[in-house]
């Protein structure tokens, strides 16, 4: 038994013990016990993850037969370690967070149910992502779904927990059925249900049950991913699950619907043409605008975060799309970058929302609120918190040096490489998705400039906020984990790239590590010879081989090569760039304080025209920020406004003015409650056959029957 | 019913009307007339004066033009409500009296023109301690926060030399919203803001982008000039009239004297009274000439600012030319003019202004050809027609928006009744409505200091000597931003008894929050300058 | 839009002289009052009798002004035995109380931000403020900008008595500007209060309320006198008198 395996066993055993410890230890242990557990759980899964990645270490093992169908197959290839990797990642932090955060449940709630849940959805989060065979996936998948939806719904006695974790639950359940669907179809061709005897039989697959199969199982990961149009349980999931869940959801949960759509789609039954990649990029495209408009609007910090997961996703899904485009075309590289971009962003996505989620929970502990309007001012109270709650949100935002930014910059530039594609139509396609996505990323800068400015800049709009406490180190040790993360995934790109490149090969059977953090540097006089010479010394004049001397890496730029006449399509270094900006701040901080090195400071109010006071009422609030987004986007949003004024004496004496405005999700408007109303509508006619008279069930069996026979007559 | 249709056949004449009040308030209010003076007075009770009001402004469709409150020689309390409608219908003075034991009377802002109440009615709580039941928002007003309470300044034992004594800033203040959607805030313009604005203090409510309702804060500039004046001698307190609102001088010093010389039971020679038109027009015609710049500049236009500032800078030196100050301070004494102009003078000033009526045909020429400017200004701070009547608003706002009332026709004083002029009206009541009628009303102007300087009669130009008088007079006149009303009391000696002057300004700044609802942010300077009022007329 | 251009091209130069040379076009300053050697002391005694601010007091010789207090009544020049002095001009701009010793003119160069608050001055100060703004005056050509913040400013500009609820707004703007800084009070009123201040509503004038450096008599000071006002405080032009003596006797009269 190789290492990855063992500890992959440890990591059940460990799973086994916390979720047992949860039914004998006492109550106030438990939260500790779920820490120590968790971490350590999450410690072998991110061993295993990372030897699997690096070491080409794969392991298969088979376990007990069920029935007639088949073996329990369990094993990891690349793929699976780097979702290994991720989901340890998210949970190491998150399972510290929660012993600190669980304790405020202590007083009117169960831990034991809530640890016992915790363990068991862990575990068959990694059963998941070792399954090699349907039914053991199904099985996982199922035991996954039903374990989130009870944590999820853990405050059951609220209605609006309640109502959340059923919508979640059932298209939950929509989307299995959809996935089984498809793996059972597959099957069929492939005459067995282990993973290998599916990819085998790939080929023989006839095309039109090939895109059945893709439209199916699509539609049952996406369900999971919270892309459009299925993504309406997520807002409402977030909110009201404990924020530990919430951070597991949104950072690690989702990334198993990216699992199947990259699972299925690329190796178990790899799609034939165009068609779907481009189905699966405008999906994504759509979502990712979709997504961070509602975020954009939000005021309630969770609900944001969790609009904001189904734009990031949406990004995460267009690469996987371009992806699946150019393999269809042929080109293998272009692909493999795109493939990497994404899993890239998953990767830094599940960072930087995870430390978003535990920041959220830092906030609405130390004041007793997530709605920005009612927040503002904590970067006095809550400094270190606000700290690592920046680092998430230029991450989020897309700015360099950051980690979100070096993915979403690689996105993009591979969605503008379709240059390389030969069919005017989808690159037409393909320019439409790469405006929505600049789009999104300019509103995802909006977005958490007004999370930052609104929630922790300015003046404190609540006395929740004015009296602020910072969180306890149990949050920001793990807040800090995920800041250095973030900073780190961010400034070594070219560290981070062959290492998901490896998980990559095998599904796109090409390598983008050459093409994007090319060897140049390194005596290669092979690799050399494509590349310009002048160029080269530049490169050199740059420096780019700097890391490669000191660090065990590919230099510090990456860069995308092209042909002779245009030798570098794109190039960038987050590395280089945090260095210039590290220069810059420490010579403005000098030149500053030798220009005023002789002058008194004065510190002075803020300038007020000479009011009485400033008050907060004076300052803009989130939704005043964000209201423009309102206003320009409001043909989408459709908010139905609604007046109501309130006078004294006369109209002239007006004593309140409230408008409210209730905004539908475009997606529940157009494609949700259509159906739902139809339903409705039909039931209601239904209903009037429910007449109450026995005479008339009576008269119903008899015409019931009467059809039964003669269409049986027919049949037989 | 035989009643209300001789209301609706003819209240012309004041004879008729004083018949009509008495046949109809009997038995409840005494009406008596002053011909001369073309006053109608009802002296009623306090339960009575809400219907009065009511019936004056509902049914017989008067506007009230002020209130005015004096402490009576026995102690108690004079309220007289001033009432005014057209060219036909005489001055009505509603009066009220009250015991000395007695602060309250009702409030009339619940009457169909219950706006127009509104500000003199918390201004007189304010100012006097008078209580007005039914009134939903009194305090704050003329005095601010910090201003001790059952503290009244108007009030006779109230020292009008007592110091100002520092007091502490209220720390607990917190601006009124009346807006109440979540994420609501308020974003405060002033008393300190723009270039050269004077202070006044805005509270913008709003959701972010979009201005819901606009909250106005005045009195910065409150200076007391009311209260100062009283027991002054009525050459300095003519000073006082000139000089509380600078930029309409002449129009408030000409309104002052009036009030004297109608106390005095004088009238000025000739000569003074077509100088006082063509003394007033001129500063009518620099006013507008502002108005247009500020409103140039408020839609950044610059080369229109610039030809606008260039119009309104001759225009002050052509005043200084003619009366030796660029503000026409000094210019007018009672009984008549302070400064006689020479022949040539007067044929200067006409050939000038007459070039600058051409300056400002060629600039409405032109701005009525760029888009840009006309976007900006359409449909932008519109004040309806009927708000118009129930605020009483006046001058070029009201009659923006169709309301064609104008004090030198209604009550003409100087030389008015002599000359030939239109009042222009316009119907939108929105910014570019008012801009017309500013150019509308200059083109009015340069005509009738055409008409009056080429057959300037011959004669003195002030009487010699006005022998002081006691009593009381209310003198209206049309100050470049509407009808503004002086109401004078003397003692024997020649002093100021009692001072009130209703500016335009007052009466219009009531009405700028019904324009400046549910517009753009950056709309707001625009509708500022398209009303175009003055703070320090308004605090006085 | 061209047409705006072109009109703005056709209207040629306007800008006045100042302070390069002298401005004398008719118009630009109504002139005040000075210092004037009368014949006779009933002479004297009528001029200070009808002054209505105390701006003319009886002097050695003949009668002295306190242009501070002044308000361009012209009582002292119309219908009177013998008329007060008459000036031209409109460099009155003049020091209140001790001149900063330290030279700002190298601090502010030549660009001077300006900030204007209204401590309830008339309309007629605001008024000609603003026209410093407009071609003729051009204060942008004297490197003399306005700034909606006091935040970037250099100059604090005052007109009024200072009314009662501008003292909090007036000492916050003060407060708010950065050193060095200098105040100057434009308008008698903000001089010695004018004709309303000293009284319950109104101070007398901005000097009790912050430090005024730089006094521009006048009601209301003309827009070149303003402009004079700014060059003084910024010592870009020497500085006029507050007072005016009666002119010393030369030579003995025959």
């Amino acid at each position: 038994m190789s290492i990855a395996a063992q500890l992959s066993a440890a990591f059940f055993i460990l799973c086994a013990a916390g979720a047992a410890f949860a039914v004998v230890a006492p109550q106030r242990l438990l939260s500790v016990l779920l820490a120590a557990v968790g971490s350590l759980a999450a410690l072998c899964i991110l061993a295993a993850g990372a030897i699997l990645l690096l070491a080409d270490g794969e392991f298969h093992v088979e376990l007990w037969p069920v029935l007639t169908l088949g073996t329990l197959t369990f094993g990891a290839d690349r793929l699976s370690a780097f979702f290994l990797f991720v989901t340890g990642l998210v949970y190491l932090p998150v399972s510290i967070f929660s012993a600190t955060y669980l304790k405020k449940y202590l007083a009117h709630h169960s831990l034991r149910y809530f640890c016992v849940l915790y363990h068991v959805l862990f575990a068959s989060i990694v059963l998941v992502l070792i399954a090699e065979d349907v039914i053991s996936f199904l099985v996982a998948w199922e035991l996954m779904t039903i374990a989130s939806y009870l944590l999820v719904n853990y405050e059951f006695e609220r209605a609006e927990s309640s109502r959340a974790g059923y919508v979640m639950l059932a298209m939950s359940e929509a989307g299995t059925v959809a996935v089984a669907i498809a793996f059972i179809l597959a099957a069929g061709t492939a005459g067995g249900l282990g993973f290998p005897a599916l990819r085998s039989a790939a080929p023989a697959i006839p095309d039109a049950l090939r895109l059945v199969i893709f439209l199916l199982s699509f539609f049952g990961f996406a369900v999971k991913a919270g892309l459009v149009p299925v993504n309406s349980w997520l807002p409402l999931a977030h909110p009201v699950a404990p924020t530990n869940i919430s951070a597991l959801l949104s950072a690690v949960i989702v990334n198993l619907g990216i699992y199947g759509i990259v699972r299925v789609n690329l190796d178990l039954a790899p799609t034939i043409g165009a068609a779907p990649g481009l189905v699966v990029l405008v999906i994504g495209s759509l979502s990712a605008l979709i997504g961070i408009l509602y975020a954009t609007i939000q005021g309630e910090m969770k609900r944001l975060l969790a609009h904001s997961t189904i734009e990031n996703m949406g990004i995460v899904t267009a690469g996987i799309g371009a992806a699946m485009v150019f393999v269809a075309a042929g080109h293998r590289v272009v692909a493999a970058i795109a493939l990497i971009a994404a899993l890239y962003h998953l990767a830094n996505h599940s960072v930087y929302k995870a430390l978003l989620f535990i920041g959220t929970g830092a906030v609405e502990a130390g004041t007793g609120t997530r709605d920005l309007d009612r927040l503002g001012g904590i970067i006095h109270r809550m400094p270190w918190t606000s700290a690592f709650f920046l680092v998430g949100v230029l991450s989020i935002a897309a700015l360099p040096p950051f980690n979100g930014f070096v993915s979403e910059w690689l996105t993009l530039q591979t969605v503008l490489r379709s240059a390389v594609l030969s069919s005017t139509p989808i690159k037409i396609v393909f320019a439409i998705c790469g405006a929505l996505l600049a789009l999104t990323a300019g509103l995802a800068v909006t977005c958490f400039v007004k999370v930052f400015a609104m929630g922790f800049l300015g003046m404190s709009r609540s006395p929740g906020a004015a009296a602020a406490t910072e969180a306890r180190f149990g949050i920001r040790a793990p807040l800090a984990i995920l800041a250095v993360l973030c900073i780190a995934l961010g400034v070594l790109p070219t560290y981070v790239i062959p290492a998901i490149d490896r998980a990559s090969i095998p599904l796109i059977h090409a390598s983008a590590t050459t093409a994007l953090v090319p060897p140049f540097f390194v005596a290669d006089a092979q690799q050399q010879e494509k590349v310009p010479p002048t160029f080269l010394s530049e490169f050199h004049d740059l420096g780019a081989q700097v890391g490669n001397d000191v660090l065990p890496g590919r230099g510090l730029v990456v860069l995308h090569r092209g042909g002779e006449r245009n030798p570098v399509v794109f190039a960038m270094s987050t590395s280089y760039l945090t260095v210039a900006l590290a220069v810059i701040i420490a010579a403005v901080f000098i030149v500053f304080n030798l220009l005023t090195r002789r002058r008194a400071l004065a510190r002075g109010a803020a300038w007020d025209g000479g009011l009485r006071n400033l008050t907060p009422e004076l300052t803009y609030t989130a939704t005043g920020f964000s209201n423009p987004v309102r206003v320009i986007f409001g043909a989408l949003l459709n908010p139905a406004a609604r007046q109501q004024t309130t006078a004294a004496v006369a109209t002239h004496f007006r004593t309140a003015i409230k408008r409210e405005y209730t905004e539908v999700h475009i997606i529940d408007r157009f494609v949700l409650h259509p159906p739902i109303d139809i339903l409705r509508t039909l039931a209601g006619q239904v209903r009037r056959m429910q007449v109450g008279h026995v005479n008339a069930y009576a008269a119903y069996v008899l015409i019931a029957m009467l059809v039964a026979l003669i269409v049986g007559a027919r049949l037989l | 019913m035989a009643v209300l249709e001789r209301i609706a056949d003819n209240t012309a004449g004041s004879a008729s009307f004083a018949e009509l009040c008495r046949s109809l308030w009997a038995d409840k209010a005494v009406a008596t007339e002053d011909k001369a003076a073309r006053l109608c007075r009802l002296e009623c009770g306090v339960n009575t004066l809400p219907d009065v009001c009511q019936w004056l402004t509902r049914d017989l469709d008067f506007i009230f033009a002020t209130l005015i409150v004096e402490q009576t020689a026995r102690p108690g309390w004079s309220l007289t409500y001033v009432f005014y409608k057209d060219a036909a219908s005489p001055w009505v003075h509603v009066a009220v009296q009250l015991d000395a034991g007695v602060s309250a009377l009702p409030s009339l802002v619940g009457l169909a023109h219950g706006p127009s109440f509104d500000w003199h009615e918390r201004e007189t709580e304010d100012l006097f301690g008078l209580k007005f039941e039914g009134h939903p928002r009194l305090g704050e007003f003329v005095l601010h926060e910090d201003w001790p309470e059952g503290v009244n300044p108007m009030r006779r034992d109230f020292d009008a030399r007592a110091r100002f004594v520092p007091r502490a800033r209220d720390p607990r203040w917190e601006p009124p919203t009346v807006v109440v959607d979540p994420g609501a805030f308020t974003m405060p313009v002033g008393p300190v803001f723009s270039d050269f604005a004077e202070s006044a203090h805005f509270l913008l409510e709003t959701v972010g982008e979009d201005v819901i309702r606009t909250i106005p804060r005045f009195f910065y500039k409150y200076r007391g000039v009311e209260k100062i004046a009283e027991g002054q001698p009525a050459d300095r307190a003519l000073l006082l009239a000139e000089r509380f609102s600078g930029i309409a001088a002449f129009a408030h010093g000409l309104a002052f004297c009036q009030a004297v010389e109608a106390i005095c039971g004088v009238a000025p020679p000739p000569r003074a009274r077509a100088l006082r038109t063509a003394l007033a027009e001129l500063e009518r015609l620099r006013s507008h000439a502002a108005a247009i710049t500020g409103i140039c500049n408020s839609t950044a236009l610059a080369v229109a600012t610039s030809q606008a500032a260039l119009i309104e800078e001759s225009l002050l030196r052509l005043s200084c030319e003619a009366t030796g100050h660029r503000y026409l301070f000094g210019a007018v004494v009672p009984g008549g003019i302070a400064c006689d102009p020479a022949e040539p003078n007067c044929r200067h000033l006409v050939a000038a202004v007459e070039e600058i009526a051409e300056g400002l045909r060629n600039l409405l020429r032109m701005l009525r050809y760029s888009s840009s400017f006309l976007d900006r200004l359409e449909g932008v701070g519109v004040v309806a027609d009927g708000y118009a009547r129930s605020y009483g608003l006046v001058g070029p706002i009201a009659r923006a928006c169709g309301v064609a009332r104008d004090i030198r026709k209604l009550f003409p004083y100087a030389a008015y009744s002599a000359v030939d002029f239109s009042v222009p009206v316009e119907q939108e009541g929105d910014g570019y409505a008012r801009l017309r009628v500013l150019f509308r009303e200059a083109e009015q102007s340069v005509a009738i200091i055409h008409d009056v300087l080429s057959s300037l009669p011959q004669g003195p130009v002030r009487l010699d000597q006005i022998r002081p008088r006691a009593g009381a007079a209310l003198a209206a006149v049309e100050a470049p931003l509407g009808a503004a009303f002086h109401w004078l009391r003397l003692d024997q000696d020649g002093k100021v008894a009692r001072y009130r002057v209703t500016p335009p300004s007052f009466t219009n700044w009531h009405g700028f929050h019904i324009a400046a609802e549910n517009f753009a942010f950056q709309d707001f300077p625009i509708i500022l300058a398209s009303f175009g009022l003055s703070n320090a007329e308004c605090d006085r | 839009m061209a047409n705006w251009v072109l009109k703005g091209l056709l209207s040629g130069i306007k800008s006045s002289d100042y302070p390069r040379a002298g401005d004398d076009a008719p118009g630009v300053s109504p002139g005040r009052p000075v210092g004037t050697r009368l014949n006779s002391t009933t002479a004297a005694e009528q001029l200070v009798a009808r002054c209505p601010t105390a701006a003319i007091a009886r002097a050695d010789g003949g009668v002295a002004v306190d242009h501070g207090r002044c308000v361009h009544c012209f009582r002292c020049r119309r219908d009177v035995a013998e008329p007060a002095e008459w000036q031209q001009g409109f460099e009155w701009g003049a020091y209140a109380g001790e001149p900063a010793l330290r030279k700002l003119a190298k601090i502010f160069g030549r660009s001077l931000h300006v900030r204007f608050v209204d401590a309830g001055a008339c309309g007629a100060c605001m008024s000609e403020a603003r026209q410093i703004n407009n071609p003729y005056y051009n204060m942008h050509r004297l490197g003399i900008f306005t700034t909606p913040t006091p935040r970037n400013a250099d100059v604090l500009l005052v007109a009024g008595p200072v009314s009662d609820a501008m003292r909090l707004p007036l000492r916050k703007t003060y407060e708010a500007l950065p050193t060095p800084k200098r105040v100057v009070a434009i308008g008698a009123c903000a001089a010695s209060g004018g004709i309303f201040g000293p009284s319950f509503a109104a101070a007398a004038g901005a000097a009790g309320i912050i430090p005024v450096d730089v006094v521009v008599p006048g009601c209301p000071p003309p827009p070149l006198a303003i402009l004079h006002g700014l060059l003084l405080a910024v010592e870009r032009k020497p500085p006029s008198a507050l007072m005016s003596p009666p002119p010393q006797r030369t030579t003995e009269p025959a």
